[in-house]
């Protein structure tokens, strides 16, 4: 009956520029490449404009999307330029000044990963951040909003006072309701929830556009080092990545998540690049070294930032949750300490961690060898082996698992995966990269270290101390 | 007129339909230890009727004595009122049962010796009419099931079977396929050894049952026929690359994991059932002492959603069986063979895995068995068996430079066992009385030595 009035125009006007605005107030870093035809809900949207807005943090300079970086897979820019400005933790705070503990995850998939549980036999499973402290996605994405070397906002009232004076505020009303405003922990919450939507609904988060997929889905060959990665990676007396890093569907339903959410201790060596590990560490560091050789070490599951409440988990100290392989060649630096700045160098470790301790443990006098130096010595750390005497790392009984193939070794044993399979495992985790487009023939466009034939070893740059 | 009822019984169990459940075992009594069974079952039904009978003339005491449940096979003659059913229970219901423990010890892993009540499983029927009986068994595996415990609690069995006309019935529900000579007879007291052989457990699924719709008869020269519509496997159930291997011990192995039907078939659990398999059983009774079937089953496999675009895989299993009796002795013979089509595109998705898909799985045995000595009811018989079992007699779509067993050493530091062996078994059933059995065997494992082990049992049935 009414055709549209000049009245509904400017209302869509009027609205075309708030969201203009909320485009550039705030330095939402780059406009967001999920135009909003996007199928989101309102919570999503949301969550979007909340994910991408630096002025919700105390430093004014800071977002999720600062750290979690669309073109890293969700990861952060390792580059000097990045973020990080090189290291391989987080800086912020309320003066941008402040450094993390540990790598910036991927949280791509991760809307997948269940809660935390630890089941009858005491086996932890699931839950978000690297320790699992958080049980549900909503309550990870409020943690940085309140930490101090992050957002740095001093309680959520702070929070909530910047998330009044923002743009899409009337719309966070609209959504939740203004009883939600009376409680400022309620408030924190709902974003989280806006937060955790945009995580889980929008495709972005979970393209399965890998060439992997597309060789799945039947639509491209894989090459002949690629698929002999995929066996070598599968195989249980090989790689046995699968182990922990299923290439299969768990369900038989969502496509293979390369993660089962498991724990594990891998004995990583200590990242002297992290200022929370040096003799004396930076103000704010929670200093939890007793053994007057480190203060501060990171134990994973046992803390310091995850608190059980008194229960002993002795045993679980220095696991760190399984995370999902796929983009993982857009991640860099590896493991929860960013130790390791290629695939390369990983598979390395995980092969020649114990045939070969001398090559990622400190050395002195020549001989003696500190394995799992980052690991207290009452948990199985520090572990003195003689690089040239097989049988000086027998009877190990720590927490580092030395059970499972491939660091089932011993000093001086044939590793299970020499450099050709390496170099082929590789191959075939460049091929979890999203974006692959089977229709098109340019090649994708992947990171150097997924270059074929593969680049020689001494171009691979390595994070050490 | 107060006869009435108990005279239609009678009638009925005389004219051979003793034991109204259990219609898998009827027309099928022919060996000389069967109908002493059937002998001895008569007889207690028989007893049973004389209480009732007694009551029935009014002496209420012998009824409250009835209460508790007559054992399952006493020493001697029972009294009366020992064999009495169940106070108030109708003629038309009926209760049975069996169940088995196992002590079995690896002769080269001591460490592994384990002792367990593998099944304590209990029966109910109901006979509604004339042509109308329901027969029900509810499992208990391993004696705990719980979320934190390894035991199951599973229904075997639950099915309408209704007779049409005196050559031809119609079953329906959850029951028990008829395949090999132990599937569907396959209580402790009926079969030699400790545990069911291996053909009859990795090949034909041990206690293996679908859901679905037959029809069934037999014919009175001796010829038993039995086809039907059921549920079939889905290719879920395969766990394709394992860590560390299914099994280390012989027991670990009959659990199933790593056979292509037992790790496969639904059990009538939110059954995936879009396409139904067939089956047809064919048997044959007519010559005193003697056994001869053979059946054949084939369905298209429920396929998951991931890996996508599988083509269909086609589960086909076949066997032919055959059993002699004569006096003392008793001779038996099974060959199974299954094969699984395009299993190619499957393992082509999982290169390097630890346990491929068999494109093709078989196995065989010859068993012979002598009663040594009987006395009253005791009855001592030896046996001997040789079997073949082979869980990857081929294999399609393997990655180049992989083998169809992890080569190398597992995480335990031992091989990864051989998925195919030839188990000699030897040893005794020493039966008490037809219902409880003791049994000892040695088995020999050629291949997989550290699978040698050696077993005690019981077992009962009633």
């Amino acid at each position: 009956m009414h055709h549209s009035s000049p009245r509904a125009f400017l209302l869509v006007a009027a609205a075309s520029i708030a969201l203009l605005l909320a485009g550039c107030e705030g330095d939402a870093g780059s406009s967001s490449a999920n135009p909003a035809v996007s199928g989101l809900s309102v919570a999503a949207r949301l969550g979007e404009q909340i994910f991408r807005d630096t002025a919700l943090s105390a430093s004014g300079r800071q977002s999720c999307a600062t750290c979690h970086v669309r073109d890293f897979a969700f990861a952060s820019d390792p580059t000097a330029a990045g973020p990080d400005r090189g290291l391989p933790v987080a800086v912020g705070g309320p003066a941008m000044t402040r450094t993390g503990f540990r790598n910036t995850p991927s949280i791509m998939y991760l809307a997948f990963a269940p809660t935390f549980a630890v089941d009858a036999d005491g086996t932890p499973n699931g839950g978000f951040f690297r320790d699992g402290r958080a049980g549900t996605l909503a309550e990870q994405a409020i943690a940085p909003f309140l930490s101090a070397i992050e957002m740095a906002n001093s309680d959520s009232a702070a929070v909530a006072a910047r998330l009044s004076a923002r743009p899409y505020f009337g719309d966070f009303v609209a959504l939740y309701g203004s009883d939600v405003l009376a409680d400022a922990d309620v408030t924190l919450g709902r974003i989280g929830e806006a937060l955790a939507a945009y995580e889980r609904e929008d495709p972005e988060f979970r393209p399965f556009s890998s060439k992997f997929d597309a060789w799945r889905n039947g639509r491209v060959a894989l090459s002949e080092r690629e698929l002999r990665g995929l066996a070598l990676f599968n195989n249980p007396a090989k790689g046995n990545c699968a182990a922990c890093h299923p290439s299969a569907s768990a369900d038989g339903v969502t496509p293979a998540l390369f993660t089962d959410f498991s724990y594990d201790n891998l004995g990583v060596p200590r990242n002297g690049a992290i200022p929370a590990n040096a003799p004396y560490p930076p103000d704010g560091t929670p200093l939890n070294g007793d053994d007057g050789l480190r203060p501060y070490y990171d134990l994973g599951l046992c803390g310091p930032f995850r608190d059980d409440g008194g229960r002993d988990r002795g045993a679980l100290c220095g696991q760190f949750k399984v995370p999902s392989l796929r983009n993982v060649a857009l991640t860099a630096p590896y493991f929860h300490n960013g130790r390791f700045a290629t695939l390369r160098e990983v598979l390395a470790f995980y092969v020649r961690r114990d045939t070969a301790p001398a090559e990622w443990y400190p050395v002195a006098d020549g001989a003696v060898v500190l394995k799992f130096d980052d690991l207290p010595a009452r948990y199985g750390g520090r572990f003195t082996v003689l690089a040239d005497a097989p049988g000086s790392d027998a009877g190990y009984a720590g927490n580092v698992n030395t059970a499972e193939i491939p660091y089932n070794r011993r000093l001086g044993e044939t590793p299970a995966l020499d450099a050709d399979d390496i170099d082929d495992v590789v191959a075939f985790l460049c091929t979890l990269t999203d974006g692959f487009d089977a229709s098109t023939p340019a090649p994708q466009s992947l990171p150097p270290q997924c270059a074929d034939p593969p680049v020689p070893a001494a171009a691979a740059r390595i994070v050490t101390p | 007129m107060n006869h009435r009822p108990l005279t239609g019984l009678l009638l009925f169990l005389l004219l051979g339909g003793a034991l109204p459940a259990r219609a898998a075992d009827a027309g099928l009594a022919d060996t000389e230890r069967r109908l002493e069974q059937r002998i001895d079952r008569l007889q207690e039904e028989l007893d049973a009727l004389r209480v009732e009978l007694r009551a029935l003339k009014g002496d209420a005491s012998a009824v409250v004595a009835a209460a508790p449940p007559k054992p399952a096979a006493p020493p001697v003659p029972p009294a009366p009122q020992d064999a009495a059913p169940l106070a108030g229970a109708s003629a038309d219901l009926s209760l049975w049962g069996y169940g088995e423990a196992y002590y079995m010890r690896p002769t080269r892993i001591g460490a592994s010796t384990e002792f367990d009540l593998a099944r304590a499983v209990f029966g109910i029927g109901y006979r509604f009419d004339d042509r109308t009986v329901f027969n029900s068994e509810f499992e208990v595996e391993h004696a705990v099931s719980s979320a934190g415990d390894r035991g199951e609690v599973e229904v075997e069995q639950f099915f309408i079977d209704h007779q049409l006309a005196d050559w031809a019935g119609v079953k329906a529900g959850l029951f028990l396929m008829p395949f090999g000579l132990l599937n569907e007879h396959h209580e402790p007291t009926n079969f030699y050894g400790v545990q069911r052989n291996f053909v009859e457990t990795l090949i034909i699924p041990s206690t293996w049952r679908e859901g679905g719709v037959a029809l069934h008869g037999a014919t009175t020269s001796g010829w038993r026929w039995d086809a039907g519509l059921t549920t079939g496997l889905n290719l879920q159930g395969w766990e394709a690359n394992p860590e560390d291997p299914l099994y280390r011990t012989a027991y670990e192995l009959g659990g199933g994991d790593a056979a292509p039907f037992q790790a496969m078939h639904q059990e009538l659990q939110f059954a995936r059932a879009q396409n139904l398999s067939q089956y047809l059983s064919l048997g044959y009774t007519g010559v005193p002492g003697l056994l001869a079937g053979a059946a054949v089953f084939t369905g298209k496999t429920a396929l998951p959603a991931q890996p996508p675009g599988l083509p269909d895989v086609r589960a086909t299993l076949w066997e032919a069986h055959a059993r002699w009796t004569r006096g003392a002795a008793d001779l038996s013979a099974v060959y199974a063979r299954g094969t699984l089509s395009n299993t190619a595109a499957y393992n082509l998705a999982n290169p390097g895995s630890s346990n491929p898909l068999p494109a093709a799985f078989l196995g065989y045995y010859l068993q012979g068995a002598y009663t040594v000595w009987q006395n009253d009811r005791y009855r001592l018989a030896p046996f001997v068996r040789v079997e073949r079992y082979d869980l990857g007699a081929s294999y399609d779509g393997i990655a180049p430079g992989f083998a169809t067993v992890p080569v190398g050493l597992a995480a335990d530091g031992k091989p990864w066992p051989q998925p195919r062996d030839r188990v000699w078994t030897a040893g005794a059933n020493f039966y008490l009385n037809p219902h409880v059995v003791l049994k000892a065997d040695y088995q020999h494992f050629s291949e997989n030595p550290d699978l040698t082990r050696v077993d005690l049992g019981l077992g009962l049935s009633f």
